[in-house]
């Protein structure tokens, strides 16, 4: 599949179209997100491990918001773009989307349902029927108590790097309330129990498009695809709303509407 | 529009963490962990998270001051330099070269550490250069080379996780060391069993299956308990000690006397404790040592060193994978700056100075025309006592700030004063290079090429990413400038690559290492000989680096200075995750500087209350050598009678509280105890 | 279970309605327990989850929010605003190992006031058998 989506870069390259496209790049014998311009060696264009290539495209878009450019774009990139645009983070009329395909070992390893974006030319084969097992294990037949200990045990790991908060393509608010002294007693560690965690998966709500790169990116090794999963579904349940996939509609925790 | 990443290493903490820097259009934007890089596998702490930060900080020196009338004036590089090579030549000249002291950086790079070296000793010729290892892992370096032969780390971080058992003293690893408190958490979840054995409670604490809180300095008496426990049940491994160790004899006859019994009575760890302690490490098939300043920090440094190899050795626990002694050295490059030479007594590759083949070799190698003294050079803390009484006359410091990190701050300003020329060089102007009389500005990681070394051994490349900002040099280059204009030769390298060749030619362990060979492995572990070998995970396999292991027998002694009526509280000092030593870079970054913008002092609710002290207020804390104020943290992390600090404030810097009293052999302060006194203002 | 503890109740009231019903309960000499500690707002839709999640670490043993009717709001809409929030965030605090019953949203209007004094009675019993909020001593050991 590679070797395919190295030949449309090329073609997009060389036909002009576009100035530039977002992709991986093997470098130093490891995988960077990286710029390809016509001209470039495309041979040394990667599809994996995956990066959040949509907080790249942000970052671009906002520091020259007319720069047009294409990107390497999964499943979840889509949905994070979707979302950045209806919060205005970025313009998707000057992007073009390479849609790409997870393969199954991507799927499983990240859980995800819909692993494939909407766009019409996908490059790999989009697994529209993936049977996925129940992702939560044990958790859900837990009892309260039960569910406190786990959670006790995971959450006491932590030592507030704010990498998970650093990393997803979703969190761009300058001023970030997980910051705040009124909350979270500062520089205590672990953060005062569990308010860090429980505001994070809050503010996740209506906004999560399950990517799971806080979970990669957590060097306690806490579960957190488990809590924002649960409450992804809860948005589903209560609101029939999933977040990433319409353009249009708006997190109902922002709107006036009655439920 | 440019956008580029550039994979280079963490200048924080000796994890050794690679990650991208995600640079537009020539200027750094943000941090992308590297989910491939074998050390921090995608996460990173806070501190790695924001080291762009400090790079633009508004305070950056950008170009050369010199003090005139007590005022610095900014200067351009050529009337600084030249001032500094004519300054250095004529103090040369008047005093002798054994006037001048050189403290080289554990921040700076390998390449720089290596020519900081040379300078000392082939243009000023002396073996006063060192740095702050002497303040962190001196016991460690002395203490393990006397015990195997080779000072370092004996296996690398990535094992950690598959060990069986992990022993944990001294180190408060979750903050300390982060990815390398991952593995500890990883290793747990694996099945493995947790010892930890500190005066605090510590995050890691919860997560241990035991926790020994023994008094502060007693820790030869619980490492002897525990080996007179292994003994007494016939869990030491007979094979292991047979045949790989030497002097087991001494050693046992000598821990006869620290019964569990005996060891709760000095270190206050109930006996029944310590022994399923010391059965837990010496039932496991794989048992790791982890340990830091707790271990180093204290007059018996070297002694705790050589117990924790005792300890090790006793089990068999050497020489194979997720085993061994770990000491976690703290900053990014203290292992590359001690592997460089940068010590008073060793050339690059632990090359004993003393030793006339190794003298020969180096004069020659350099081209030098004098000879390089045979006696070991003056360490950090005699330089400042040195410095005081006179006989030190010139300091050439780079990327340390011994006003801040050094024992009792009082003694060093006095010394650092009675200088007649300091010249200091860093990236900003810190307490130290207030004092100068010409500050060099220098550069970031960012801002330059060369290689980190990281506690375990790894070599690996830092790497360019932006320019230098404002008239800022690399720290090599201004090192090569200052020796060009002193007259000599050897100073002449395009680029720090060429520096790495230099040092490959003449230090064994660090002979395959090249650039090329770093951009293709990513890393390189030494001992690393020669271009073919592919470096080495873990040491002193089948046989020690000295051939069999030494096993030391070494006698309990209290700390130098221990509480009594006029002072009650047992002071011990430290780090948290947020700040970085002196505080030069975290505290000019706005997330780190958010989360803890001061110091504080960790007081036990029980004391707090007699006291009269609530959380929060503000105390006067004083020792023999000073008093600071600084509010109060009520926690019950601290045992009774005892009090934290951690040194990174300087508005509340806890080393104007700290004992200078010294370790006999590796001249490390007892930063860990020394008595206090606690006083509520009332404010 | 000790004897000796009480529960520690929250309360946001929103001024318009449930405020005025609490202070009716009053001036009518209507009985209810002393368990909780009313603090007023203009909106319930004024509270976030921070507020309320930071109640809870700060040792509540419940949390309690009065509203207006749907319909009634003084501000239109607000309180449709708080009846999500508080829907997503009771199933989230379930899933940490708080018992979602701890956080509750009822809609009391300023003629209610027997109503008031009869949700607050029965939510301290209801309390009172939870026990203690779990996250007290979590607190505690955390010192």
């Amino acid at each position: 599949m590679e070797r395919v989506v190295r030949k449309k870069v090329k073609e997009l390259l060389d036909s002009g179209n576009v100035i530039a496209v977002i992709g991986l790049k093997d470098e130093l014998g490891k995988t960077t997100p990286y710029l390809f311009r016509r001209g470039d060696d495309v041979s040394k264009l990667k599809l994996s491990p995956h990066y959040p290539l949509a907080t790249v495209a942000r970052k671009l878009h906002k520091a020259d918001p007319e720069y047009k450019f294409a990107l390497l774009c999964r499943g979840c990139d889509e949905r994070a773009l979707i979302e950045m645009a209806k919060r205005n983070q970025i313009d998707l009329d000057g992007i073009m989307l390479i849609g790409i395909a997870c393969d199954e070992k991507m799927a499983r390893e990240c859980n995800c349902a819909v692993p494939y974006p909407s766009c019409d030319d996908i490059i790999g084969e989009p697994l529209r029927d993936l049977e996925l097992g129940d992702p939560y294990g044990e958790f859900k037949k837990m009892s309260t108590p039960e569910k406190l200990e786990f959670w006790k045990k995971q959450f006491l790991k932590c030592n507030k790097c704010y990498g998970c908060r650093n990393i997803c393509p979703m969190c761009f608010c300058k001023e970030c309330e997980l910051e705040n002294g009124l909350w979270l007693r500062k520089g205590r560690l672990p953060p005062d129990y569990p308010v860090y965690h429980l505001i994070r998966a809050f503010h996740l709500a209506g906004k999560c498009i399950g990517c799971g790169e806080c979970e990669k990116a957590c060097p306690a090794g806490i579960p957190l695809m488990t809590l924002n999963r649960l409450v992804r579904d809860d948005m589903k349940d209560l609101f029939d709303y999933v977040a990433g996939t319409d353009g249009e509609n708006v997190n109902p925790l922002y709107t006036k509407e009655e439920f | 529009m440019e956008y580029e990443t550039v994979l280079t290493t963490c200048p924080y903490c000796g994890c050794g963490c690679k990650y991208y820097i995600e640079v537009i259009d020539g200027e750094a934007k943000s941090v992308l962990p590297c989910k491939e890089d074998p050390i921090s596998e995608g996460k990173l702490c806070i501190k790695g998270w924001n080291a762009i930060d400090f790079v633009y900080a508004e305070d950056r020196l950008t170009t050369p001051l010199i003090k005139e009338k007590g005022k610095f004036r900014k200067a351009s590089w050529d009337e600084a330099l030249d001032l500094v090579a004519k300054k250095f030549a004529e103090l040369k000249q008047k005093h002798g070269s054994d006037a001048f002291g050189l403290l080289s950086s554990a921040k700076t790079t390998n390449e720089e550490n290596y020519l900081m070296q040379k300078f000392a000793r082939s243009v000023i010729v002396t073996n006063n250069v060192d740095h702050c290892a002497r303040l962190c892992h001196a016991s460690t370096v002395a203490g393990l080379a006397a015990a195997f032969g080779s000072g370092a780390m004996t296996n690398s971080s990535p094992e950690v996780e598959d060990a069986d058992c992990i022993l944990i003293t001294g180190s408060n690893t979750t903050e300390q060391h982060p990815l390398i408190g991952s593995r500890i958490f990883r290793a747990k979840e694996k099945g493995a069993k947790i010892i930890l054995i500190d005066p605090r409670a510590i995050q890691l604490s919860r997560f241990s299956d035991i926790h020994l809180r023994q008094r502060p300095g007693t820790d030869v008496a619980w490492i002897n308990g525990m080996i007179n426990v292994i003994i007494n049940e016939g869990l030491a491994d007979e094979k292991f000690i047979t045949e790989r160790t030497e002097n087991f004899e001494e050693l046992k006859e000598m821990v006869k006397d620290y019964t569990p019994e005996r060891v709760e009575e000095i270190s206050g760890i109930p006996k029944d404790d310590l022994i399923e302690a010391a059965r837990m490490y010496a039932t496991a098939g794989h048992a790791s040592i982890i340990y830091s300043m707790g271990i180093t920090q204290h007059t018996t440094g070297v002694d705790n060193v050589k117990s924790c190899a005792n300890l090790s050795m006793i089990t068999g626990n050497l020489g194979k994978s997720s085993t061994g002694v770990n000491p976690l050295r703290g900053q990014n490059n203290v292992q590359g700056a001690c592997d460089l030479g940068a010590l008073p007594n060793v050339f690059p590759g632990y090359q004993a100075v003393t030793n006339p083949e190794f003298r020969e070799k180096f004069e020659k190698a350099w081209g030098m025309k004098e000879k390089i003294p045979d006696n070991v050079g003056l360490t950090v803390v005699e330089m400042v006592n040195e410095a005081a009484a006179g006989n030190l006359k010139c300091l050439y410091i780079m990327g340390e700030n011994p006003m801040i990190s050094d024992p009792d701050i009082t003694h060093v300003r006095a010394g650092l004063e009675n200088l007649e020329f300091l010249v200091v060089q860093d990236i900003f102007l810190t307490e130290t290079a207030e004092l100068a009389d010409v500050v060099l500005p220098g550069t970031t990681f960012l801002e330059k090429d060369g290689t980190f070394t990281a506690t375990d051994r790894r070599v690996q490349r830092v790497r360019k990413a932006i320019e230098p900002i404002g008239y800022s040099k690399p720290d090599w280059e201004a090192i090569c400038e200052i020796a060009k204009r002193m007259g000599s030769k050897g100073f002449d390298f395009p680029s720090p690559k060429e520096i790495q060749d230099e040092i490959a030619k003449l230090t064994p362990l660090y002979g395959g290492i090249n650039y090329d060979r770093l951009d293709e492995l990513g890393y390189l572990q030494w001992p690393c000989p020669n271009t073919e070998h592919p470096g080495t995970v873990f040491l002193h396999k089948d046989k020690c680096s000295r051939g069999l292991g030494h096993f030391f027998a070494v006698e309990y002694k209290p700390p130098a200075e221990l509480p009594d009526e006029e002072y009650p509280f047992t002071l011990t000092t430290g780090r948290i995750l947020f700040h970085f030593h002196t505080g030069t870079m975290t505290r000019r970054s706005k997330k780190l500087h958010n989360d803890v913008p001061t110091g504080y002092v960790e007081i036990n609710p029980l004391d707090a209350e007699d006291l009269g002290i609530k959380d929060g207020e503000k105390v006067s804390v004083s020792t023999r050598r000073g008093a600071i104020e600084v509010p109060a943290y009520v926690t019950k992390k601290v045992p009774l009678k005892t009090v934290f600090i951690p040194f990174h404030f300087r508005e509340c810097a806890a080393n104007v509280l700290t004992n200078p009293a010294l370790d006999p052999t590796a001249k490390i302060p007892e930063f860990k105890v020394c008595a206090c006194k606690i006083d509520a203002i009332g404010e | 279970m000790d004897s000796e503890w009480e529960p520690k109740i929250v309360g946001f009231l929103c001024n318009w309605c449930c405020y005025a019903g609490a202070d009716m309960a009053g001036t009518s000499r209507m009985q209810y327990p002393p368990n909780i500690r009313v603090i007023r707002v203009m909106c319930s839709s004024r509270l976030n989850a921070e507020m309320i999640i930071k109640a809870f670490q700060a040792g509540a043993d419940a949390v309690f929010i009065g509203g207006c009717h749907p319909g009634d709001c003084h501000y239109v809409d607000g309180n449709y605003r708080t009846k999500k929030r508080v829907d997503v965030l009771k199933r989230l605090i379930g899933y940490v190992g708080i018992e979602p019953e701890r956080l509750r949203l009822e809609w009391i209007s300023a003629a209610e006031g027997e109503e008031f004094a009869k949700t607050m009675r029965e939510l301290c019993d209801e309390i009172k058998n939870l026990g203690p909020s779990p996250l007290k001593q979590i607190a505690e050991e955390m010192v």
